[in-house]
């Protein structure tokens, strides 16, 4: 457990393990990759070449996984990309507070205190209707390069 | 119809209400133009049509209203009224129908409202047809003799006019294509056809022609003959309908027409080359057509107009010089019986005729397009015209560009011509055509054309869309057309030695023209890069019309082709890196795809065989090292063979240059390289080793021989294996070319069996597999690429002799990827390490290999692969857990898992059918537990809908996985039965779709695989294990009878047909074993009160209401009816007393008395007619789905409608 305790702190990094090289032609679409140092998923790849005889290079168009905004970037296929480190973990809500922050559970049973609810209006109301009906819930918190955010809940049962 | 206006004393009332009626309908007809309320409007008009006998309003609005949309409407009204309402009309009230549309139009010819008219026309055509066998022959007469005279031109130039609108709208109405909706079979059109085609066809060809004929002279005289023109333009239009027609009794009427299948035309082959149909009428109209001086006459009045439009310097391309030469070319594809069985003498001079009038439109090429080009009238054709833009020095620019316009379309239109000569003549005669008015034969002055045109064409851009793009594509047909005629399934076409030479002359000319346009674009990249990216599948028509050519001229073509790559290979040698080579790779590139389509066909799946025009010729010396192919085959092998010297490799193998030589390797090894043919002759003649017999021998055989496995064929095989290792080891990041090696050549090679079991002893296989296993190169390849390598190089073991050495190779191959998988998945701190990037790209590379693997099962290597699998079925659950978030890897390890139980099951032991099936459920019971009830969030709505759509792919797969255990109880190899091991399947896949079933939400069913793989996942269990379903529990069930209920109203009729067979198979199960006195499905079968306290129905009395209302009420393929009927019998049985009452309340609804006891009779006659019973039999459902069908018959249509 205390793995996960360091890996909580462990964002706070000089960022050597943020992001690994990979080649770019091995990238697919549904993939990571940093693009203008914004981790992003891959929506779409394609490839071109420098020149008729030349070499390829590929072409990605990626969503930045935590503001959704769309970003472009080309690269010669055998040059390497970042890749972001994306890490998810299942925590179980214990409280959304007034302030805007939740409460959550980790597994060795401390709380975790820092993260902030999503400021978009419709993933707000998607957490808190959730958490309003009582039911138990686990969100999971994607992190990489340093951010964080609620990606995913899930119910697992009424509370009892 | 009573009279069009009665006198007397109702006849004010009437009036008044005529003009109401009228003023309504202009006033809608004003507001729909003004988008003002239109569906109001629409309403109204509609209402007009929809009321009975609205014929006297309609004719008075025809007469009366000053608003032509109005009039319009009203003709409408009156074809849609009498069509619904033909059976209750007199006799009287049809003919009068008839005559008023026909006279309406005639009387007001002159009206400038011509779409008033065409309309009024068309409804008289349409109505006409509709009493086609009513009216008496007399009365037919009456209405043509009536047209007769119009079209002659005797009552004036409108009405002839209007009467060649009527033939035209007539026999477009009675030509099955074109004809409009009646509500009537299918055989009352079939009838008018051939009743039109025998009786009448020929007269109103006669007819037109006349018109045509009587206002020609007006038009080529004078200046301003604006109606004549008109005239004469729909005659033309109406005979070049007429010679459409699908003309079907060809020899005399006499041949039995299959009504149902006549629809689908004969020459359909032709449907790809452009714009030529085949007229084929019978030897009926030969009188007609041949031999009367039509054509002569057609010819010079196109002449005469081209003339007078040169002078006035207006357009060619007015609609009637169209219709001519459209005309024109429709004489061109006359063929079939027409001609008398004279050596095609009669045909011959037909033709002659037709290319003396035309040939003036292409001939001599050179000018033709020089002026087309230029636009230059000074030089123009009519010589009397010194200059056309002189005479209206306003519209200079207007007139040139017009006049350019139409000398493209006259020479487009001469080209189809010849695409039309040469597809109904041989080569021999088209060839001679020409040569009785000009020196030289038709093919020169198509083989002169053609060049011409690929010249202009070589001065364009490659995206400016230009007439001579599609005069090449043209001219290419033609040749297509006489190179490969449809009639001869694959033989060889002798060409005249005129032929021979023009294709000869031509393709030299092409190679050189491809060449230059390759040097010339070889330093334009990314503006154009998508259309040279697609360039190979792009050009792959173009360049088989060309390797056509190539044939046709294959003594010229080889050498030509071997002294381009010659001199290109020499070229890059000597630049040795100092110069820049991209033109010349350009070239080389563009020789390697011209070579390839001459040298071998594409395969599509089969073996090709060597072309005939190969195969066939004889070479001059039999030494295989002298023929020509071989010299030009082993010349570009040599040069493949030479991209393995890094040191040239690095100086001109290019990626796109190694792109052009795999396609060819792979192209042409599927043909030539070890082929059996070759072989086996081998073997043959060696043991015969006779020198007469070789000398026989033609050049294929030769070829083949020397590419055999016992001459060069295994060091061309090892030169092709290394070249395909460079690919991957030596270009790094080259997706396109890497694939191209993994899915053409790669894959190509170890199709086939002979080339296989020289593979797996060549060394430099086996240094591939090496690699394959443990090169970092290679696991840097696009994942797909190494699921394709992996597939390959396991199928490669069917080359073994014995299958314990396959199952060795593959244990040796795959050994490293499982032991790799299982040290990943064993890591004490897996957790922290799955989630990096490089983790993640090895599991997802090693998935796919084993992917790979997996899908090439084989029975050889069955025992290895399932070890593979089994040795890595713990590491796959550790990882289904670690990478639960991470989508991409969880559909992999999905797809591993289904693909290779596919592959598994059925030759599997009871004891391992055990240990998968538990393996498997262990796997969706994971899969379940962490996606049930998970909702993402994210910002992004693409996001968003990506992670639904890897949801649904990921049930997909379960689903596959279901199906594929599914497959046990029906295909099992196994030595013993399972059920022996106490294992039932049907038990474990209702357990796994009870598992899978909560995570599809019907919002997941929407996507259509999906929805069709589990309906039929689910109708499949519900059908062969009904009893199973009584013991599902109360959730399950339910969930079950919810998708049941949705994919009855799935638009898809697959998915209904397939809930319909679900249904079916519940209710009679349930039905029999009642009967029988046992349970049946028990309480979920009988009503029952829910927790809430509300009475919830049984299942089958659910059932039995929506079958019913779907089947009264609802739109639905008439193909589900059957379907419908096997469900609904039985659930009648099941629940007779909700039967009952549900039919009382239907026959209470009805208000109207008839219709009332119509459905009392109507559904008495469903339970009882055809002696229907109360036992489940086969006997039964066919009378229930006969009864069932008279019954919607009967009813149906009140029922929807009332």
């Amino acid at each position: 457990m205390s793995d996960e305790e360091h890996h909580f702190e462990s964002k706070a990094d000089a960022g050597a393990s943020k992001t690994y090289p990979q080649q770019a032609g091995t990238i697919r679409k549904n993939g990571y990759i940093v693009i203008k140092n914004r981790p992003c998923k891959v929506v779409e790849v394609s490839t071109s070449k420098t020149g008729k005889h030349g070499h390829a290079k590929c072409h990605f168009v990626g969503i930045d996984i935590f503001n959704g905004k769309k970003l472009e970037d080309i690269v010669p296929s055998s040059h390497n990309c970042d890749v972001p480190h994306v890490n998810r973990t299942d925590y179980q809500l214990i409280d959304i507070s007034e302030d805007g922050f939740v409460s959550l559970l980790t597994e060795n049973g401390n709380t975790k205190d820092d993260l902030r609810l999503p400021t978009d209006d419709n993933l707000l109301s998607q957490i808190k209707d959730g958490f309003g009906e009582g039911k138990d819930l686990v969100v999971s918190v994607m992190s990489a390069m340093g951010e964080e955010q609620i990606c995913a809940l899930k119910d697992i049962g009424p509370k009892n | 119809m009573q009279g069009f206006s009665g006198g007397g004393d109702g006849a004010t009332a009437e009036l008044a209400h005529l003009q109401s009626t009228m003023s309504a309908i202009e006033a809608a007809c004003t507001s729909i133009q003004m988008h003002l309320n239109p569906a109001a409007a629409e309403a109204t008009i509609l209402s007009l049509s929809r009321s009975p006998q609205p014929y006297k309003a309609c004719q008075f609005i025809l007469e009366n209203s000053q608003v032509a949309n109005a009039r319009f409407q009203a003709a409408g009204a009156i074809r849609d009224a009498a069509i619904r309402e033909w059976a209750f009309l007199t006799a009287e009230d049809r003919r009068s129908l008839v005559s008023f549309c026909l006279g309406f139009a005639m009387q007001h010819a002159g009206s400038p409202e011509g779409y008033v008219l065409a309309k009024v026309s068309s409804v008289a055509a349409q109505l006409l047809k509709r009493g086609w066998h009513d009216f008496s022959t007399a009365e037919k007469e009456t209405f043509f003799h009536q047209i007769k005279q119009a079209s002659l031109g005797i009552h004036g130039v409108h009405v002839q006019f209007i009467g060649i609108n009527f033939l035209e709208s007539l026999v477009s109405e009675f030509s099955p294509s074109t004809s409009s909706a009646m509500g009537l079979p299918r055989e009352f059109h079939e009838q008018c056809r051939r009743s039109l085609e025998l009786d009448y066809l020929k007269v109103f060809y006669c007819w037109t022609r006349d018109a045509a004929l009587s206002v020609a002279n007006k038009i080529t005289e004078s200046d301003s003959a604006v109606d004549e023109v008109k005239v004469c333009t729909a005659a033309l239009r109406l005979i070049l309908q007429i010679l459409n027609w699908e003309f079907q009794c060809n020899s005399n009427g006499k041949k039995g027409v299959n009504v149902f299948s006549s629809g689908i035309r004969q020459d359909a082959g032709l449907s790809n080359r452009s714009e030529c149909i085949l007229v084929q009428p019978g030897p009926g109209w030969r009188d007609i057509l041949i031999s009367s001086r039509d054509i002569v006459w057609l010819l010079n009045l196109y002449t005469a107009l081209r003339q007078k439009f040169s002078h006035e310097g207006f357009s060619i391309d007015c609609p009637i010089a169209v219709s001519a030469r459209k005309l024109i070319m429709q004489y061109c594809s006359l063929t079939g019986t027409i001609f008398p069985s004279d050596n095609g003498q009669l045909q011959e001079h037909h033709l002659l005729q037709l290319l003396s009038g035309i040939i003036h439109w292409i001939d001599p090429p050179d000018l033709v397009s020089k002026q087309i080009e230029c636009g230059k009238s000074e030089r123009s054709l009519f010589s009397e015209s010194p200059s056309a833009a002189g005479y209206f020095s306003d519209y200079v620019l207007v007139t040139h560009q017009i006049l350019l316009s139409c000398l493209c379309s006259e020479m487009l239109d001469g080209c189809r011509a010849l695409l039309a000569m040469a597809t109904v003549t041989s080569p021999t005669m088209f060839n001679q055509l020409l040569k009785s008015i000009r020196p030289f034969g038709t093919f020169t002055l198509l083989s002169t054309l053609m060049c011409e045109v690929i010249k202009v064409l070589m001065t364009k851009a490659p995206d400016e869309e230009t007439w001579s793009w599609e005069a090449r594509d043209i001219l290419l047909d033609t040749w297509t057309a006489l190179l490969m005629p449809l009639d001869s399934a694959g033989g060889i076409v002798l060409l005249p030695p005129e032929g021979v030479d023009a294709a000869a002359t031509l393709f030299t000319f092409i190679v050189e023209s491809e060449l230059k346009a390759a040097s010339a674009s070889a330093f334009n990249d990314d503006v154009d890069s998508d259309y040279l990216h697609t360039s190979i599948s792009a050009m792959d028509e173009r360049l088989s019309s060309y390797a056509l050519i190539a044939r046709a001229a294959i003594d010229v073509a080889i050498p030509l082709l071997t002294r381009h790559c010659t001199e290109r290979f020499t070229r890059l040698h000597q630049g040795g890196g100092s110069l820049d080579p991209t033109e010349t790779l350009e070239e080389v590139y563009s020789l390697l795809l011209i070579t390839g389509h001459v040298l071998a066909d594409e395969g599509e799946g089969e073996t090709p065989l060597v072309p005939t025009a190969i195969q066939r010729h004889i070479a001059d010396s039999v030494v295989p090292d002298k023929n020509p192919v071989v010299i030009l085959c082993s010349s570009i092998v040599r040069f493949a063979e030479q991209s393995l010297n890094p040191e040239s490799r690095s100086s001109f193998f290019s990626p796109r240059l190694m792109e052009a030589i795999i396609w060819f390797l792979a192209r042409w090894s599927q043909t030539y390289l070890m082929s059996p043919e070759g072989s086996q002759d081998s073997s043959y003649s060696s043991k015969a080793d006779n020198m007469h017999q070789v000398q026989s021998i033609s050049s294929g055989q030769t070829v083949l021989r020397y590419f055999s496995e016992y001459d060069h064929g295994k060091t061309v095989l090892d030169i092709i294996v290394r070249v395909a290792i460079a690919t991957f080891m030596s270009y790094p990041g080259e997706k396109f070319l890497q694939g191209l090696t993994c899915y053409q050549l790669l894959h190509a090679l170890v199709r086939q069996k002979n080339i296989c079991i020289h593979l797996v002893t060549l060394e430099s296989w086996s240094k591939l597999a090496i690699a394959f296993a443990n090169e970092k190169m290679l696991f840097m390849l696009n994942a797909s690429h190494q699921k394709s390598l992996a597939q390959t190089l396991v199928l490669s073991a069917s080359g073994f002799r014995d299958s314990e050495s396959a199952n060795q190779y593959v244990r040796i191959l795959m050994g490293h990827m499982t032991a790799y998988l299982v040290e990943i998945s064993s890591k004490n701190d897996l957790k922290r390490v799955a989630e990096q990037p490089d983790t993640i790209l090895s599991v997802t590379c090693l998935l796919e290999r084993l992917r790979g693997a997996a899908s090439a099962s084989e029975p050889r290597m069955q025992k290895s692969i399932y070890q593979m699998g089994s040795s890595i079925l713990n590491s796959t659950l550790i990882l289904l857990e670690v990478y639960k978030h991470e989508s991409a890897v969880i559909y992999l390890l999905l797809k591993f898992v289904v693909e290779w139980v596919e592959g598994q099951i059925s030759y599997l032991e009871a004891q391992e059918t055990t240990v998968v099936i538990d393996y498997c459920m262990r796997l969706l019971q994971l899969y379940s537990s962490h996606n049930i009830g998970k909702i993402s969030l994210s910002l992004s709505s693409s996001l968003l809908n990506d992670a639904k759509s890897e949801k649904y792919k990921d049930l997909r797969a379960l689903l596959q996985l279901l199906a594929s255990l599914c497959s046990k109880d029906l295909v099992d190899f196994s030595s013993d039965s399972l059920e022996a091991h106490g294992t039932s399947i049907s038990q474990v896949v209702f357990y796994g779709l009870h598992i899978v079933t909560p995570l599809i939400s019907l919002e997941l069913l929407k996507y259509p695989k999906l929805c069709r793989d589990y309906f039929s996942l689910l109708s499949h269990m519900l059908e062969v294990y009904p009893e199973m379903v009584g013991q599902l529990n109360n959730e399950a069930f339910s969930h079950i009878l919810e998708t049941l209920q949705f994919g009855l109203h799935h638009q898809d009729s697959e998915v209904v047909n397939m809930c319909l067979r679900a249904l079916r198979a519940l209710a009679s199960y349930h039905y029999k074993e009642t009967a029988s006195g046992k349970m049946g499905l028990g309480s979920h079968a009988s009503s029952l009160r829910n927790p809430k306290g509300e009475l919830q129905e049984g299942i089958f009395s659910r059932f039995l209401r929506t079958t019913l209302q779907l089947l009264l009420f609802e739109d639905y393929s008439p193909d589900l009816v059957g379907a419908a009927a096997d469900a609904l019998f039985p659930l009648i049985l099941c629940e007779q007393g909700l039967y009952q009452k549900l039919g009382n309340e239907l026959i209470e609804r009805q208000a109207n008395q008839t219709f009332k006891s119509r459905l009392t009779n109507a559904l008495q006659s469903l339970t009882s007619s055809n002696q229907l019973s109360c036992t489940l039999d086969r006997m039964n459902y066919q009378r229930f789905r006969k009864n069932l069908t008279n019954f919607l018959i009967e009813v149906r249509g009140f029922l929807r409608i009332v």
